[in-house]
């Protein structure tokens, strides 16, 4: 069975329109998922319904065999953790290591394990040396990093990370996205969500959704989903330029399998002296 | 901003530094008593004296505290002006003119400003050496009593936990918004009291909207963390009394005892 089961699931801020109109797909376990669409799409909706954080009027959504609603919904979160894309905003505790020991308080760790605790996933971020640092004087990528491991400290099956690395600088996109891909490769132990506009990040997914006004537009591999350019072009969204190489070459016959640059020229190179 | 020293935490490591913040809370409570109710000068002596150990104690330097009574300054003199023209018991000390000024007066005046000094040196003592979280650790335990009349001890602490750890955010969020109304042409420095209010304004409503943007994002973040309010929850701070904590609040005890008995005596 699928690790989280998200049926029909509407939501709705005013009465408009749905932010999320009817959306269901399964992820499974291990997985990387991600989500794409337009601003305003409803991908943080969404997210935030299955972390509990807005009330389930219509649909449901299950995780790990419970059901997402107020009965369940303490358990559901020492499971599943998220990342959000404002790193002051989510940077509850004084120093990184109050930061981390928040969610541990919460689940009653007790004080005297805490320490070992938050010096293993103060580490596995690698952020050693700041663990007396305060947010002021961390940059972006830092303090996500440390959300990141005040998430992992729970022990969480699932993380959902909402444009967590879209007000970052470029170093700290990196050294974001190298932490994602590096837990997303650790095995069958933990599940990604990531919503992102980061199309190497898709790329990197094992599975795509695509949001669009609200309703579920796409849902595949994410090689087949940018295959699509027409149907993508169509919501207006954008196909990555790597796409754009395989399709100009498919237009005249020359088919490519590569998924990275590197990779085309070798593929051309190859076919170039064949002939 | 920087200038600001009434208040501020100063990150070192000493005695006063370790000791538990309760013990300093108690201890502050105890010495504001001591310094309003003796009449005597040898026990502000006594009391500026053993302060001044303390201080040496937190390595806290002459200048900070000398920095922290500068916004007394102008108070000191008001208060020295009204007693002067108020008060008339005493010899008289000297005239300005066919004005006399009492003695009366000016002792009064400087009974006030020494208890002021000694209650800023005080205050300055605590929040210097006791780092904001622990401040409010020390301030919930205090208030833990209160809970019998449902007095939400736990969630005021985390209120202004909160609220410190945010101040610097707000700060540098004010002078972005600042900056960006300047470029727009917004002037701060100059201009008619409607120009004044308008760019006061300019940078008030954006930074209320985001301050609630950031409220709720925060409170997200900490719901998805498991913080339920008013739930048990275990503490990474643990706060635990040993000998100097007890040491430091009977010495308090007795400097009020004999400031208490110096009435009668002295
Ligand atoms: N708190 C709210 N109150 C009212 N409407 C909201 C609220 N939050 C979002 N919306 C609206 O719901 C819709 C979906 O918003 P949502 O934040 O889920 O989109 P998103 O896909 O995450 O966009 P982005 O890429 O900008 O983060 C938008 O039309 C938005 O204006
Ligand atoms: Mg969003």
């Amino acid at each position: 069975m699928s690790l989280i089961v998200i049926r029909n699931v509407s939501y709705a801020y005013n009465e408009t329109r749905n932010a999320v109109d009817g959306v269901s797909f399964d992820v499974k376990k291990g997985d990387y998922v991600t989500i794409i669409g337009h601003n305003g799409s409803g991908k943080s909706t969404l997210a935030k319904l299955i972390a509990g954080l807005l009330p389930i009027k219509e649909g449901k959504i299950i995780v790990e065999g419970k059901e997402v609603n107020e009965e369940n919904i303490a358990e559901i979160r020492t499971r599943l953790g998220i990342v959000f894309q404002n790193p002051d905003n989510q940077f509850i505790g004084s120093t990184v290591k109050d930061d981390i020991a928040f969610g541990l308080e919460n689940k009653q760790v007790r004080s005297q394990d805490m320490d070992a605790i938050i010096k293993e996933y103060a580490e596995k971020v690698g952020l050693t040396a700041f663990l007396n640092y305060e947010p002021q004087n961390l940059s972006g990528g830092q303090k996500q990093r440390v959300a990141i491991a005040g998430i992992l400290a729970m022990k969480p099956d699932i993380i959902i990370f909402d444009e967590a690395t879209s007000m970052l600088d470029p170093k700290g996109k990196k050294e974001i996205k190298k932490l994602m891909y590096d837990l997303a490769a650790s095995g069958d132990d933990i599940t990604i969500i990531s919503i992102t506009h980061d199309i190497e990040e898709v790329l990197q997914s094992d599975d795509c959704i695509v949001l669009n006004r609200g309703k579920l537009f796409m849902h595949d591999k994410p090689e087949k989903v940018f295959e699509d350019a027409e149907k993508l072009r169509q919501i207006e969204l954008d196909v990555p330029f790597i796409e754009k190489v395989r399709e100009v070459f498919a237009k005249r016959k020359i088919r490519l399998k590569a998924n990275d640059l590197e990779g085309m020229v070798e593929e051309l190179c190859r076919s170039g002296s064949k002939h | 901003m920087s200038n600001l020293v009434f208040g501020k935490y100063i990150p070192i490591d000493s005695l006063m530094h370790k000791l538990d913040p309760r013990a300093k809370l108690i201890g502050l409570f105890l010495m504001i008593a001591a310094v309003f109710v003796p009449k005597s000068w040898w026990i502000f002596l006594l009391i500026a004296l053993l302060l001044s150990i303390a201080l040496l104690l937190a390595k806290i330097g002459i200048r900070m505290i000398v920095q922290s009574f500068k916004p007394m300054i102008m108070m000191m003199i008001f208060l020295l002006v009204i007693n002067s023209l108020t008060v008339r018991t005493g010899d008289i000390l000297f005239t300005i003119g066919t004005f006399a000024v009492y003695k009366d007066a000016i002792l009064n005046t400087m009974f006030v400003i020494v208890r002021l000094l000694l209650m800023i040196s005080i205050t300055t003592l605590l929040t210097a050496t006791t780092n904001p979280l622990d401040l409010t650790l020390g301030i919930e335990w205090l208030l833990t009593p209160l809970k019998v009349i449902h007095f939400p001890a736990h969630e005021v602490a985390m209120m202004v936990s909160i609220a410190l750890r945010f101040i610097p955010t707000i700060i540098e969020e004010t002078m972005r918004i600042m900056n960006a109304q300047k470029s727009r042409g917004v002037d701060f420095e100059n201009g008619k009291l409607s120009e004044k209010i308008s760019a006061i304004l300019s940078l008030i409503v954006p930074l209320f909207s985001v301050a609630f943007e950031r409220a709720y994002e925060l409170a997200d973040a900490m719901e998805a963390r498991g913080y339920v309010p008013g739930a048990e929850r275990t503490r990474y701070h643990v706060l635990k009394f040993r000998f100097l904590d007890f040491l430091f609040m009977f010495i308090c005890t007795a400097i009020l005892a004999v400031s208490i008995l110096s009435r009668f005596y002295l």
